[in-house]
């Protein structure tokens, strides 16, 4: 067969014009491949890898693309919170079975659930949140039945977030027969898992060559059902501006990550259909309480800096759609996210504040992602910060470079972006407003930002139970991050995408696993 | 001489190269190495993530060494090296070794096809200078060489694609293959030409070269360039000595001149010329690479010093320099051989 195929293709495509659309049955996504390291669950984190996990795995509850703050079983056919807080009993899918054909069973929960807890990596702390260690976690996943599994924990939350964690890309459930086959010195699968899948979702991995494609294989087993194209062709494309040439020739069913040249490029050409898709993504300025520069620490420096950014021509002009302004740290689509902006660009409001503090000539150093579009928005702060009087020195530099200074505390300002891990207002509320000097790295402990008061607020807003009350609690913290905090919070990203016109049934929604390609037909 | 001092002074040669070499090649592990240790890029914190607890960070350290003196990590890494063990590179999750196999082809091919057409177009020029110097066709050679050497490759290579590929549709897009072949072929050597010559199969060859096509041109553009500035002054510069006069006293034509007596006496230039172009450009041509999504070793190497894989790092740049003193190293025999008095 594989001497007939390349014929059989090679025929296909001497009958297709010289600008040949993409194969029939496969979907063609030009995208950057150059962030991904792992495709394991338990252990993949960045943007590629996440994007893949919808297509590839299943976790017991899911979001619903288009309503996100709703959770609906998919390998749980259902489920019921414990008479003590602290569990939750999952019946699972009847009849539910991974690519490899094996029944999906209790025993395939708990060994997924908690080998993210024993492997330890990047993922790891979204359970962790429960309380579970390496070496408790046995204790708090069990089976109750041949279809059944308790999932319990101590840290003080409510059975609701513990959903939503379970909801979270690292939740998703392993074929534990499949990776155990492929144990290496105990690593529970993950060397393999890191470029094979043993999930049940609509599509596995076919193949996987590092920095070139990802090609993926329909699962017609899959509980969600059999996608409609059998073949997913993820190829590394790593210029936007050939990303845009590659779908406005339909060499490409969708390009990923264009920037705003590349989108107004593509206005209006036939074939091709551009979208900037919301983002869960939120562009902030951070202030190092800590550094040497003492101005830094004060609080009129912090309220200057809010008018001191030209929110609307930054979206419009600079940005073209990629930014949509935003003031507070929960996105837009996120239960208790505040949609209030009180500020807006004031220089002259900025330079009576500085010398009401009695601040001249302020001078701060700006650390700054060398990429599109951190360093084209931190020349634009420069340029607004000047009009108040504030010089930033910009110092642009490798995003990993930038990451370290960031955790390490060692910089001045610094412009840079955050996104969810997991769909729950917490994944926000624990980064920016929780700071309990207890060796986590939360971006308030970036700053050197004490809050005991906020911590106590962000921590009872955890406890809430009551959807309406919880998204208060969270609407009052923002409100005080807004106001005054080391963080300046001025935007909401959009995923600047294009697809071609033909294509049908293409999902994406506000976090970056929300990619779904089963639907898609062309 | 004997035949045995001919031998034991080849030798010696060789024995003082080969030390060259080697200490060459370690003074560049060295130089990569404290490089990526000194760079402000924390590799255990790329590696267990924003969110890792102190205890797992520690422990990241200790995995990666990062808690020895630098001295004992570079002697680690050489000690490995000798087992022929480059490490594994984090950013791909796969062995270094097996990563610059797949990768080298690819950077090998394009750079094998730009240094012969840029060659041959760039010794052409050279020669037409050096034939009518000052005239029209000299101006002319002089100009576009000039042209050619100083447009940014990248910016060439867009243009190319959006004009050859977006309008005319003469050129096949970025990548080495269209999606109907890649990823459904067999693995063959990973260089696609012979590949595809080996499978009989013509349209496949044809959709390989079509892709090749411009990345290659773009390239030997670039190299074209470079060649024929330098040959055209090697070349004046022979034609104005003694022997030149001679041989035209005797009566020998302008082009028998050139090509008989000037451009041979200009050969260890030419090789040395070309030997440090091709090097250059199998150090993989970022730029090129990442407009024509080319999976080469230039852009495996700035994958990985923007992921600061260290591993990945060292192991590329070992490759970039063994073939910097392969090829400068064959560049010396044959200029022996065809010069015997330069030693």
């Amino acid at each position: 067969m594989n001497r007939i195929r390349p014929l059989v293709l090679a025929g296909l495509l001497t009958s297709l014009p010289a600008w040949a659309l993409t194969p029939a049955h496969t979907l063609v996504i030009a995208q950057s491949l150059d962030d991904a390291t792992s495709f394991d669950p338990a252990e993949g984190f960045e943007l590629s890898t996440v994007q893949a996990f919808n297509s590839l795995y299943q976790r017991l509850v899911q979001s619903d693309p288009a309503h996100p703050a709703v959770l609906k079983p998919v390998l749980a056919a259902s489920w019921h919170a414990g008479a003590d807080g602290h569990s939750l009993e999952f019946t699972l899918r009847p009849g539910a079975r991974f690519a490899s054909g094996n029944a999906l069973r209790p025993e395939d929960v708990i060994f997924s659930l908690s080998r993210v807890i024993r492997l330890n990596k990047d993922p790891a702390f979204i359970l962790g949140q429960l309380g579970w260690t390496r070496d408790n976690v046995g204790r708090f996943l069990t089976r109750t039945g041949p279809a059944k599994v308790k999932v319990a924990w101590t840290a003080d939350v409510g059975p609701a977030f513990v959903l939503s964690l379970l909801s979270a890309p690292a939740s998703s459930i392993v074929d534990a027969r499949t990776a155990s086959a492929h144990e290496i010195d105990g690593d529970q699968g993950n060397a393999w898992l890191k470029t094979h899948s043993a999930g049940s979702g609509p599509y596995a991995i076919r193949s996987y060559q590092p920095h070139q494609a990802l090609v993926l294989s329909g699962n017609p087993l899959s509980p969600a059902g059999a996608p409609r194209l059998d073949t997913v062709l993820i190829k590394n494309v790593p210029d936007p501006a050939a990303r845009r040439l590659l779908i406005e020739q339909g060499d490409a069913d969708i390009a990923r990550n264009l920037g705003p040249d590349q989108i107004a490029a593509l206005q209006g050409k036939p074939g091709v259909t551009p979208l900037a898709v919301p983002s869960a993504s939120i562009h902030y300025l951070a202030f190092n309480i800590e550094s040497s520069n003492p101005v830094l620490k004060n609080p009129a420096l912090w309220e200057a800096a809010r008018w001191l950014i030209d929110y609307d021509n930054v979206a419009t002009t600079l940005l073209k759609g990629q930014f949509a302004p935003h003031q507070a740290f929960l996105p837009l689509g996120f239960p208790g996210a505040l949609k209030e902006r009180p500020y807006h660009f004031d220089p002259e409001r900025a330079r009576a504040i500085l010398a009401r503090a009695g601040l001249k000539e302020v001078n701060i150093r700006l650390d700054v992602n060398n990429q599109p579009p951190y360093l084209d928005v931190a020349q634009a702060l420069q340029a607004s910060f000047a009009k108040g009087g504030i010089r930033l020195n910009v110092v642009p530099a490798v995003g990993s470079q930038v990451g370290s200074l960031f955790s390490s505390r060692n910089y001045e300002a610094i412009w840079t972006s955050w996104g969810p891990d997991y769909f729950d207002p917490h994944t926000n509320a624990s980064a920016f407003a929780l700071n309990r000097n207890d060796g986590e790295k939360t971006l308030a402990w970036r700053t050197g930002w004490q809050i005991p008061a906020l911590n106590a607020k962000t921590l009872a807003a955890l406890k809430q139970t009551d959807p309406a009350r919880r998204a208060r609690a969270y609407e009052s913290i923002e409100r005080e991050v807004q106001r005054n905090s080391p963080f300046v919070v001025a935007f909401q990203s959009r995923n600047l995408i294009a697809l071609r016109s033909s294509l049908k049934g293409y999902v994406q929604g506000i976090t970056p696993d929300m990619v779904f390609y089963d639907k898609v037909s062309k | 001489m004997t035949a045995a001092s001919l031998l034991a002074r080849g030798l010696r040669r060789l024995g003082t190269h080969a030390l060259t070499w080697g200490l060459t090649l370690s003074g560049l592990l060295l130089f990569t190495f404290l490089l990526s240790r000194l760079s402000p890029i924390d590799s255990a914190l790329q590696w267990v993530g924003d969110h890792a607890s102190a205890s797992s960070y520690a422990q990241a350290r200790l995995a990666l060494g990062l808690d020895r003196p630098l001295p004992l990590q570079f002697a680690h890494y050489l000690g490995q090296l000798l087992h022929g063990d480059l490490g594994m590179s984090r950013s791909t999750s796969q062995p270094v070794l097996d990563d610059l196999k797949r990768v080298f082809p690819a950077t090998l091919e394009l750079a094998t096809v730009a240094i012969v057409v840029g060659s041959a177009f760039g010794l052409s020029l050279a020669l037409l200078s050096a034939r009518y110097p000052g005239g029209a066709i000299d101006t002319l050679a002089r100009v576009f060489a000039l042209f050619a050497y100083s447009l940014p490759v990248f910016w060439l290579g867009l243009l190319a694609l959006l004009l050859f590929y977006a309008r005319l549709h003469w050129a096949g897009g970025p990548g080495r293959l269209d999606d109907v072949y890649l990823y459904t072929l067999p693995q063959g050597s990973g260089f696609l030409l012979y590949d595809a010559w080996r499978s009989g199969d013509r349209t496949l060859l044809a959709n390989v070269l079509s892709h090749l096509c411009l990345p290659a041109l773009v390239l030997a553009l670039h190299a074209c360039a470079n060649i024929a500035r330098l040959m055209r002054a090697g070349l004046l510069a022979e034609m104005r000595k003694d022997y030149i006069l001679a041989s035209r006293a005797r009566g020998a034509g302008p082009w028998r001149v050139l090509l008989a007596h000037a451009l041979p006496n200009a050969g260890a230039l030419l090789l040395t010329v070309l030997a440090l172009s091709y090097a250059g450009l199998l150090e993989g041509a970022v730029l090129t690479e990442t407009v024509f999504a080319w999976p080469g070793v230039g852009r495996y190497l700035t994958t990985a010093l923007f992921a600061a894989d260290t591993a990945a790092i060292l192991g590329a740049t070992l490759l970039i320099g063994l073939c910097f003193i392969l090829l400068n190293a064959l560049a010396d025999v044959l200029i022996h051989f065809f010069d015997p008095r330069s030693v």
